[in-house]
């Protein structure tokens, strides 16, 4: 845990950050909004004292409420892991602006986030879906999509976490893809 | 694929003719519909004299399921498009419904070449989550069997790189280095590729006599069996006269394709998370981190025979400094850590390993972020191979050493 980390992002970011710099085990973890995420991804990978040039991992994350970008970095700086929490976009219409302009490798995991959240990142110039067909129109990792199993008719129902998630009625509402295609 | 049935002949919608014949041309370059972003329409308008050519999703050198539109001037590359997703089974979906258990097992054939690093990178987050101690003697095994795997994962590398340039030969010698170890580790663990051995907490079982023979054995031939292998493959002219200059990378620009491993340090980088975030036990022990500045295929290649080396020190560092007491920390058969986030990254044979994990508070990860090194390395190869052969396409691909079960989780 890096004490220092913390009070020098406290004196660089100050309000821009939402709510305190929280530490555990080897991590830093910031929350930002969405508005702030060029400024703040630029300073932290420009700024020499800062450093964070490898952009370690981009994850979605569905909370349920809202919808989140996490960043993790790595900077010769420190001695911990940065993680960027992009809070409070919306589940209707999430947007946050790309980070290809800072690595281009940002590209293929904000197509893998768009494909399985939804989450469209401004600025990104090949957001299509990856793994999933091109005219699939679920997002899979969004806290409402139900994973169908046909276990869940069978006599163990109920009985496995899997099938306890599984609602047969909302299943069927999913769009179903016409036997055509892919 | 067009019916041959007349015009006005009923044809059953189970035909598989009229399947072929609907208006998605999967197997056409170009797609049916319009262009969906900036990108694809950039890509599919062909400039005077381009043509396109669809490689995969079952080419013999994809290293899996992978298709690739190259966009052709002569042979000459200029723009590639990856169609990932053959292999994509929701691995993360999966581990959402499952519990903290049972992910390690959905996790682990994702890569299949060296599924101990997956283990890894979601334990080690797990442990973060519970606030766990490892017993010294598991983190010593892990780093034990980990390096080992290592090992396995760049010996098979060797022989399908050299597969890609053209030459059979190599291979077989690989397998038979990769053979033993996977052997050892089937000892060790009781499989040979999916190894499912580490727990949260500690790993599965203590190291045995079978298993220590082996490695015993293995140990005392490695080094020349090793030598030998790579005299095959450094003193062949064509390999290397073909490999040189291939696909040429600088750290800057790898950094920016957020390259890690083996591909970032053979543009000069340092980078090794081993050393960059120490984890485990590796500051007990003593290995270097090569590096190489050329940045193309051949140092890609020469880099890996180096780590290949270095992880036999550590190897025989780990059995002499081995120290007793237990494998595993007693825990309940459900756990519930406290919520919260935990991030674990780790470097593999193909470099950063990672999970991030949420905790709700219930049995089920509320979310597991499975993060690969060789979906970022497959996207680097738009930028390696524009200007180079049609046939160099496999050559880089290998060089950079994707597995598909990883790219598509």
């Amino acid at each position: 845990m890096d004490r220092a980390l913390k009070t020098r992002l406290e004196a660089r970011f100050g309000t821009v950050l939402a709510g305190e710099v929280r530490q555990r085990h080897d991590q830093t973890e910031v929350r930002i909004g969405a508005k702030d995420v060029v400024d703040v991804l630029r300073a932290l990978h420009d700024e020499p004292d800062l450093g964070f040039v490898v952009l370690a991992d981009l994850a979605g994350v569905d909370t349920g409420r809202e919808m989140q970008v996490v960043y993790h970095l790595w900077s010769s700086t420190t001695s911990d892991w940065l993680r960027v929490i992009v809070e409070g976009l919306s589940r209707d219409d999430p947007r946050v602006p790309s980070a290809t302009f800072l690595w281009q490798g940002a590209e293929w995991m904000e197509r893998e986030t768009y494909d399985m959240f939804g989450i469209v990142f401004e600025g990104n110039r090949d957001l299509r879906r990856i793994y999933m067909p091109p005219d699939y129109t679920s997002f899979p990792l969004r806290k409402d999509f139900y994973l169908p199993d046909d276990a869940a008719r069978s006599p163990g129902a109920g009985v496995r976490h899997m099938e306890r998630t599984h609602h047969p009625a909302e299943a069927s509402e999913a769009p179903l893809r016409s036997g055509t295609g892919a | 694929m067009a019916t041959n049935a007349p015009h006005g002949t009923h044809v059953s919608a189970d035909d598989p003719h009229v399947l072929l014949d609907d208006d998605y041309g999967l197997y056409e370059p170009i797609p049916p519909y319009p262009p969906r972003t900036e990108r694809e329409l950039e890509f599919y308008t062909p400039g005077d004299g381009e043509l396109y050519l669809n490689m995969g999703p079952q080419h013999p050198s994809t290293h899996g399921v992978l298709r690739v539109v190259l966009k052709l001037n002569g042979e000459r590359v200029v723009d590639i498009d990856p169609v990932l997703g053959y292999l994509h089974r929701g691995v993360e979906k999966l581990c959402e419904n499952a519990d903290y258990h049972q992910t390690i097992s959905q996790v682990d054939p994702l890569e299949y070449i060296s599924s101990l690093f997956c283990e890894w990178a979601p334990v080690m987050a797990y442990e973060k989550l519970l606030d766990l101690q490892v017993p010294r003697r598991a983190e010593y095994i892990r780093v034990l069997s980990g390096e080992l795997n290592r090992i396995a994962s760049h010996a098979l590398f060797m022989g399908w790189f050299a597969l890609d340039l053209g030459g059979l030969t190599p291979i077989l010698y690989a397998f038979i280095e990769r053979d033993e170890i996977v052997e050892m580790l089937a000892a060790l663990t009781g499989q040979r590729m999916l190894f499912n051995y580490f727990r949260i907490g500690g790993v599965n079982g203590d190291l045995n006599h079978d298993f220590l023979s082996r490695l015993g054995d293995w140990m005392s031939r490695a080094a020349s069996q090793i030598e030998a292998n790579t005299a095959l493959l450094n003193e062949n002219e064509i390999l290397v006269r073909r490999a040189r200059g291939l696909g040429v990378m600088d750290g800057p620009t790898a950094l920016r394709y957020c390259m890690t491993g083996p591909n970032l340090r053979a543009t000069g980088v340092p980078y090794d998370i081993r050393r960059a975030h120490p984890y485990s036990v590796y500051p007990e022990l003593d290995f270097a981190i090569p590096t190489r500045s050329e940045g193309d295929s051949l140092a890609r290649y020469l880099l890996r025979i180096d780590e290949i080396k270095q992880s036999l020190r550590i190897i025989d560092q780990c059995l002499e400094q081995m120290p007793d007491g237990p494998v595993t920390t007693k825990l309940p058969r459900l756990l519930r850590p406290r919520p919260g986030r935990a991030w674990a990254g780790l470097e593999g044979p193909r470099g950063l390993y990672g999970a991030y994990a949420i905790s709700d508070g219930t049995d089920q990860p509320f979310r597991l972020k499975i993060h690969d090194p060789s979906f970022i390395h497959l996207q680097a190869v738009g930028a390696l191979l524009p200007g180079h052969l049609l046939a160099d396409t496999m050559a880089i691909m290998a060089s950079l050493d994707p597995v598909m079960g990883g790219v598509d989780k």
